[in-house]
C-alpha cells in the first residue's frame, strides 16, 4: 500500500459517517420545504404524503416569513443570545480576573464555579422554575412572603412605624408569564454559562506576558489602565471565540424553553420548528432552512478564527 | 503562571473573601437541589422548614418506585458508554492520519468536520424522525441513540485527538515505520501508550456531552432508550408538592457527571474551543 492511500483510508469511515449524518436529513428538509407536506388534513389528503406533485415553490418560505410567530421568534433570540452574552462575557471577564491570584482555597473555589456548566440543561431549568423562581412555593416565593412578613411587623413600630407603612408589599414574580419567561431562561442559562467564560478567560489571563504588566506598574499605570490596555486586548480573541460558541449553543436552546413556558412568550427558531413539525412540515423545513443560513453565517467567523490557529 | 500578586494588605484579604462568596452564590442553586432532596414532599414547601427540617432519604430509597430512576439511569450510561467507544474507535484513526499523514485537504476537512457541529439539530427533526420511524424502524432503540450521539460529537473528539496528537514529535511514530512495524501497530503500540492522557480526557468530555445532550435524546426516543435528560423532562410540570423527590432525582442525574467534570476542567478548554484558546 503507498504512503498516500492508507491516511485516507484510516479516515473514510468518519468523513463518510458524517457526510450521510449532514446531507441525508439535510436534503430531505430542503425538498419537505419547496412542498406542501402536512400531517393531517381531511380535506386535501393528498398533501400527507410528500409528492413531487404538491410543489409548492417558496411558498412555504413566504408563508414563514408572514406568520407573526416567525418574527417574534427572531426577535426573541436576539433579546435571550444577546442578553446571555453580554451577562456572561462581563461576569466572566470579572470573576476571571478576581480569581487569577494566589488565595487559599483557589482549587476549592474553581471547583464551585465551575460545577454549573456540569448540570444537564433539563435539571437546569427544572431546578431554576420551581426551586428557585417559583412565586410561591420557590426561593422567590419564600423570600418575598418573608420581607413582607418583617415589614407588616414593623409598621406596629413606634415612631418609625410610619416610614415602613411607606413601604409597598412586595409582589412575587411569576416566571412562567408570558411577559417574564424570556427573562427566567436567560437568568438560568447565564448561570450557566458563565463558568464557561471563565473558564476560557482564565486559561487565557495564565498566558498572558506578565513582564509587560511589571512594567506598566513600574511606570506607574493603575491597575485599571493596565485591564484596559494589556489585559483586554490579549483576552481579544478568547472573548470572540466565547461569543461566538455560545450564539452556536444558545441559538438552538431548547429544553430551558420548553420546560419554563412551553414556548409562551417565549419562542426561538428551534421552538417554532418543534411547533410547525406537529402538523406543518412544510413550513417547518423552511423554518429549519432559515436556521440554517443564520447558524452558518455566525459558523464561517468561528470557523476562520478557528482555522487561523490550526496549523500553528 | 500569572497570578496577580497584591500590593496591599487590604488587597490580599479583601479580594480572596469576594471571590469565595462569588463561587458560593455560584454554587448555591446546586446546593440547593441536593439541600432540598433531603426534605421529605411536605417539608420542602413550608417556609418554616426552610433550613430546619429532619434529613430523610426517603426521596431517594423511593426513586425507583417514583421514577422508575434506574431504568433510564442504565440507559444513560449504555448509550453514553457506547456512543464514547464508537467516536474513539472511528475518530483515532481519523485523527492519527491527519495528524501524522497530513494532505493538503486535511484543514479543510477538519474544518467541515467542524461546520457540521454547528447545524441547528431542529433543521432536520422531522426528517430524523421520519427516516427513523417509518423508514428504517429504529425509533427509540438503544442503536439509534447511540449513534445519533457518537455522530453529533465525532467532529469534536476528531479535533481534540488530533490536538494532542499533534504534540507528538513525529519521529517517534517514524521509528516505529523504519522498524517495519504495520499502521495498525503503530497506533495501538505507539500511538495509543503515548497519548492515553489526551485520549482519555476525549473520552471523559464526550461521555459528559453525551449524558447531557437534550435535543436528540428526548425526541427520538419514547420508553425504550429514553435517558435521563428524558425523565427529567417529562417531570417539568410545577409539581409543587413534589420538591423533595424532584430534587432527589435530579441530584441523582447530574451528580456523577458533575463529578466527572470536576477531573476535566483543563480539558473542557482545549475541547470546547477546538484548541483554539490554549
Amino acid at each position: 500500500m503507498s504512503k498516500r492511500t492508507l491516511p485516507r483510508i484510516l479516515q473514510t469511515p468518519a468523513v463518510i459517517l458524517l457526510l450521510i449524518w449532514m446531507l441525508v436529513p439535510l436534503s430531505m428538509t430542503l425538498y419537505f420545504s419547496f412542498i406542501r407536506y402536512v400531517l393531517n388534513s381531511n380535506i386535501r389528503p393528498e398533501w400527507t404524503t410528500p409528492a413531487l406533485s404538491n410543489w409548492r415553490g417558496f411558498g412555504n418560505y413566504a408563508y414563514v416569513l408572514k406568520a407573526k410567530d416567525f418574527i417574534f421568534a427572531i426577535q426573541n433570540s436576539v433579546l435571550i443570545v444577546g442578553s446571555i452574552l453580554v451577562i456572561t462575557v462581563v461576569l466572566g471577564l470579572a470573576i476571571a480576573v478576581l480569581i487569577n491570584r494566589n488565595f487559599p482555597g483557589r482549587g476549592i473555589v474553581r471547583v464551585l464555579l465551575i460545577s454549573p456548566f456540569f448540570v444537564m440543561p433539563a435539571v437546569n431549568a427544572v431546578l431554576w422554575i420551581n426551586m428557585i423562581l417559583d412565586p410561591v412555593l420557590g426561593l422567590q416565593g419564600i423570600a418575598v412572603g418573608g420581607i413582607n412578613n418583617l415589614v407588616d411587623g414593623l409598621r406596629d413600630f413606634p415612631v418609625l412605624g410610619w416610614f415602613f407603612n411607606l413601604w409597598p408589599t412586595l409582589e412575587p414574580i411569576s416566571f412562567r408569564a408570558t411577559q417574564t419567561s424570556a427573562y427566567a431562561v436567560i437568568m438560568m442559562v447565564a448561570w450557566q454559562w458563565t463558568p464557561f467564560a471563565v473558564l476560557i478567560f482564565m486559561t487565557s489571563l495564565q498566558s498572558e506576558d506578565e513582564s509587560q504588566k511589571e512594567a506598566a506598574t513600574l511606570d506607574g499605570a493603575s491597575p485599571w489602565s493596565q485591564f484596559i490596555n494589556l489585559t483586554v486586548p490579549h483576552l481579544a480573541r478568547p472573548i470572540a471565540i466565547v461569543v461566538m460558541i455560545q450564539s452556536i449553543f444558545h441559538l438552538s436552546l431548547y429544553a430551558e424553553i420548553e420546560i419554563v413556558s412551553r414556548g409562551n412568550g417565549n419562542k426561538n427558531l428551534p421552538y417554532l420548528i418543534g411547533e410547525f413539525t406537529s402538523n406543518n412540515i412544510g413550513a417547518a423545513s423552511a423554518t429549519g432552512i432559515f436556521a440554517v443560513i443564520l447558524a452558518n453565517i455566525i459558523a464561517i467567523f468561528l470557523l476562520r478564527m478557528v482555522g487561523k490557529s490550526l496549523m500553528d | 503562571m500569572a497570578a496577580v500578586t497584591e500590593r496591599s494588605n487590604f488587597g490580599k484579604i479583601a479580594w480572596p473573601i469576594v471571590a469565595w462568596i462569588v463561587a458560593l452564590i455560584f454554587f448555591f442553586p446546586i446546593f440547593w437541589l441536593v439541600f432540598t432532596s433531603f426534605k421529605t414532599d411536605a417539608d420542602a414547601v413550608k417556609p418554616e422548614h426552610l433550613f430546619r427540617f429532619t434529613p430523610t432519604l426517603e426521596n431517594y430509597t423511593n426513586m425507583t418506585q417514583n421514577y422508575d430512576y434506574w431504568r433510564f439511569a442504565i440507559n444513560s450510561v449504555i448509550t453514553s458508554t457506547f456512543a464514547t467507544l464508537f467516536a474513539l474507535f472511528v475518530g483515532v484513526p481519523a485523527a492519527y492520519a491527519m495528524a501524522f499523514n497530513p494532505s493538503r485537504h486535511t484543514k479543510d476537512i477538519l474544518m467541515w468536520m467542524l461546520s457540521t457541529k454547528m447545524l441547528p439539530a431542529a433543521a432536520v427533526l422531522y426528517p430524523m424522525t421520519f427516516l427513523t420511524k417509518n423508514f428504517l424502524g429504529i425509533f427509540d432503540t438503544h442503536f439509534l441513540v447511540i449513534v445519533v450521539l457518537c455522530l453529533i460529537n465525532l467532529p469534536i473528539v476528531i479535533w481534540m485527538l488530533f490536538t494532542y496528537f499533534k504534540e507528538i514529535p513525529k519521529e517517534i511514530i517514524e521509528a516505529g515505520k523504519m522498524d517495519g512495524v504495520s499502521t495498525w501497530g503503530e497506533i495501538k503500540d505507539i500511538l495509543i501508550p503515548l497519548a492515553w492522557g489526551g485520549i482519555a480526557s476525549t473520552a471523559l468530555l464526550t461521555f459528559i456531552f453525551c449524558w447531557n445532550e437534550a435535543y436528540w435524546t428526548v425526541r427520538l426516543t419514547t420508553i425504550d432508550a429514553a435517558t435521563l435528560s428524558k425523565l427529567i423532562e417529562g417531570n417539568r410540570a410545577p409539581e409543587g408538592l413534589f420538591f423533595g423527590r424532584l430534587s432527589a432525582v435530579s441530584t441523582a442525574a447530574i451528580a456523577p457527571i458533575v463529578i466527572l467534570g470536576w477531573f476535566c476542567q483543563k480539558q473542557l478548554v482545549q475541547g470546547l474551543t477546538f484548541g483554539a484558546v490554549k
